[in-house]
């Protein structure tokens, strides 16, 4: 039987800001359905990761594979056609402020992948739909709330069909009781068999979707690991030291 | 004091003929503003290090010089040394033109910059080429935001197009000027002068409030 290739690969990605060195070879693969969970402590390297993986911040060195392909970032075509296979969400959101909820997730739709505009409006009332935001598709970002917002990008990031989604802590900008709503949404794209790599400091949350959990810490994957050994019964000083404090963040928080 | 007023009444359709030509000069300039002005704060966002740095200088240029020196750069010295033939009033359009879309182009560029950087970022994550971005999802956003910009420099343009009468434009200035000297109601010709173009002003950046509330953005406190 023939090895299964990872929808998508990271390799030994190297990056660094002007002297400061943030990504010092990271690599890592996500094979078709998996969760994979990155934690570690501000500044480690985690949005820059994400941000090297969508091309969307110019890495230093390193590769990227989606289904065993190099991605070769000075071929735009090459690099639109990957971007749309790999769904990005953003901490802060990044809604476009001048659209409202329905056409943020149709622009994609019909200035990147041509569709005509009534099959995008379709597409993107399906995909808001889904998110729990049928009665708020008339809505700009400034009249939604931050829960709101954070699920109308992730209806946005899937309505282009995505292979993988990269979610940079798609909750740590929101207030408490806004933060249930979107995992809801998260834990449906996962029992839909969605590929993610989620950046999160909820580890609760983290650990019951995740197979395996990264914990980054100064531009490196330190430890890897399923939930139960990385947060518990960690090898690494510095894990079982990180894992400790996020711990009692989150009883504190209860 | 009623002669000042029946010399108004006689020469006022006189004077106003000169509103087409004000309206038409301060309307090409700033439309020659905008589209250049767009241009260059685009090449001065986007662009790569030299083209940032003509920019500047373009800017550094049209910003420096007084108004009144470069008609005269222009009209007696650049066309006469290039032997083309424009009219006053082409060559006033295009001097108010360039002046504006150095300032326009500040005005467009702070705001692009003032727009929240992810939105951009969000864009090209979709897999939108980076000139649909900016055309789609940058631009509606900072000309909107341009507009307060736009209705200051509207009455700057509007009133240094006055100046336009040194070259014998005939707009409303020189026309007044030419009813003063015939007249010699001096003060009540230019009170009128001043008058239209106090209403011209009013008008255009009503006319621009207009808009501004026209475009706003639903939900979004300015
Ligand atoms: N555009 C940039 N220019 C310069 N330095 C940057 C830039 N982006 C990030 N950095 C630096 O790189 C390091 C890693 O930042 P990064 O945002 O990737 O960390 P993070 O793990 O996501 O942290 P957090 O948990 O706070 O989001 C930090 O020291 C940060 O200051
Ligand atoms: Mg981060």
């Amino acid at each position: 039987m023939a090895e299964k290739v990872p929808v998508l690969s990271v390799q030994d990605v190297h990056k660094q800001f002007g002297d400061t060195p943030v990504l010092n070879g990271v690599s890592l693969d996500l094979f078709r359905g998996d969760i994979k969970v990155v934690i570690g402590p501000s500044g480690g390297g985690k949005s820059t990761l994400l941000h090297c993986i969508n091309f969307l911040v110019k890495m230093d060195a390193g590769n990227i594979y989606l289904n065993d392909t190099r991605i070769d970032q000075s071929r735009k075509r090459e690099l639109y056609a990957y971007r749309q296979k790999v769904g990005m969400i953003f901490q802060d959101f990044n809604l476009f402020d001048h659209l409202d909820a329905l056409h943020n997730v149709m622009i994609g739709l019909v200035q990147v992948r041509k569709l005509p505009r009534s099959e995008a409006r379709q597409r993107a009332e399906a995909e808001l739909e889904r998110v729990g935001l049928k009665d708020h598709m008339a809505k700009y970002p400034a009249e939604l709330s931050g829960g709101q917002k954070q699920r109308v990008s992730i209806a946005r990031a899937l309505a282009m069909e995505p292979e993988v989604m990269l979610l940079d802590e798609p909750t740590s900008a929101l207030d408490p009781e806004l933060i249930g709503e979107v995992h809801e949404v998260i834990r449906a794209m996962a029992a839909l068999g969605m590929t993610m790599l989620l950046v999160t400091h909820e580890i609760g949350f983290a650990s019951t979707l995740a197979k395996e959990i990264y914990f980054m810490d100064g531009g490196r994957i330190l430890e890897q690991g399923p939930p139960q050994k990385i947060l518990f019964d960690a090898e690494q000083a510095r894990t079982r030291e990180f894992c400790s404090k996020i711990g009692r963040l989150n009883e504190n928080s209860d | 004091m009623p002669e000042g007023i029946i010399v108004i009444g006689e020469n006022l359709s006189y004077i106003l003929g000169g509103l087409w030509v004000t309206v038409a000069v301060v309307g090409g300039a700033l439309s020659m503003g905008l589209g250049l002005g767009l241009l260059l704060a685009l090449g001065q966002v986007y662009g790569n290090r030299l083209l940032q740095r003509i920019v500047g200088v373009y800017v550094w240029f049209f910003r420096g010089i007084p108004l009144l020196v470069l008609l005269f750069i222009f009209y007696f010295g650049l066309l006469s040394a290039l032997e083309i033939d424009l009219s006053p009033f082409t060559v006033s359009i295009v001097v108010l033109g360039l002046i504006s879309s150095a300032y326009q182009s500040q005005i467009i560029r702070g705001a692009i910059l003032s727009l929240p950087e992810g939105q951009f970022k969000a864009a090209r994550s979709l897999g939108m080429s980076d000139t649909r971005a900016i055309l789609f999802i940058i631009l509606p956003q900072a000309l909107r935001l341009s507009i307060p910009g736009w209705a200051n420099e509207y009455t700057i343009i509007m009133k240094d197009s006055a100046v336009t009468y040194a070259l014998g434009v005939t707009e409303i200035l020189a026309r007044s000027r030419h009813v003063a000297e015939r007249t010699y109601q001096h003060f009540w010709i230019y009170i009128l002068a001043g008058c239209i173009f106090l209403v011209l002003t009013y008008i255009g950046t009503k006319l621009l409030q207009r808009l501004e509330e026209k475009v706003r953005i639903s939900g979004y406190a300015h």
